[in-house]
């Protein structure tokens, strides 16, 4: 099967993982039928996962793994979940993806990896504050498409 | 509490169609009680979850 990333993009992304103190684990929900880019998206992570020893990864399948994908709040194949990883524990940051990380979607992919390995948001003070006292979930869907 | 989603478009077609998305990036916040056009500053993102949630 041949690879998804060429030795070039492999290399940049490296000495983007070069820096990574802390261990981020990703989780990916694959479905059998009616999923066009699964083998894919499932492909494309496992190569990026095996640049960096601070990357791991659960596939599981929508349907087989359903009390899995009702954890994480999973609806959606392919499917991304990516998360912090300290020792056994996983801590869920509630960052998606529903669909192939292709095109800029892919930088993106790549920095919120780096973006959870550094264990914080980036986020200013003002924004922290509003989001500390939220009672109720909030969720943002953001619709792009893969040029 | 939060949860972010990047959702593709073409890939999940009913979604966007039930939003309304034409131009991308679209954000649709908690299923279309706000809904923010284009790639924004923190700060407007902010402001819309302000508003959103005054109502």
């Amino acid at each position: 099967m041949p690879k998804l990333l060429n030795a070039d993009v492999v290399k940049q992304i490296e000495d983007a993982f070069a820096p990574m103190k802390e261990a981020v684990h990703i989780l990916y929900f694959g479905q059998k039928d009616n999923c066009m880019y699964c083998k894919d998206t499932q492909q494309l992570i496992e190569e990026v996962v095996e640049i960096s020893d601070k990357l791991s990864l659960d596939i599981y399948d929508l349907d087989d793994d359903a009390d899995v994908a009702a954890k994480f709040n999973v609806d959606k194949a392919p499917g991304i979940v990516i998360a912090a990883k300290d020792g056994d524990t996983i801590s869920d940051y509630g960052i998606r993806y529903a669909g192939i990380p292709s095109g800029h979607e892919f930088t993106s992919f790549i920095q919120d990896i780096l973006l959870v390995a550094g264990r914080d948001s980036g986020l200013s003070q003002e924004t922290r504050d509003f989001l500390g006292q939220l009672t109720e979930p909030v969720l943002l869907q953001v619709f792009v498409t893969p040029t | 509490m939060v949860q972010a989603e990047m959702i593709e478009a073409s890939e999940f077609q009913a979604l966007s169609a039930k939003y309304n998305v034409s131009g991308v990036p679209q954000t649709t916040i908690n299923d279309g009680a706000a809904t923010v056009v284009g790639a924004v500053p923190e700060s407007n993102m902010l402001a819309e979850l302000k508003r959103m949630l005054a109502k």
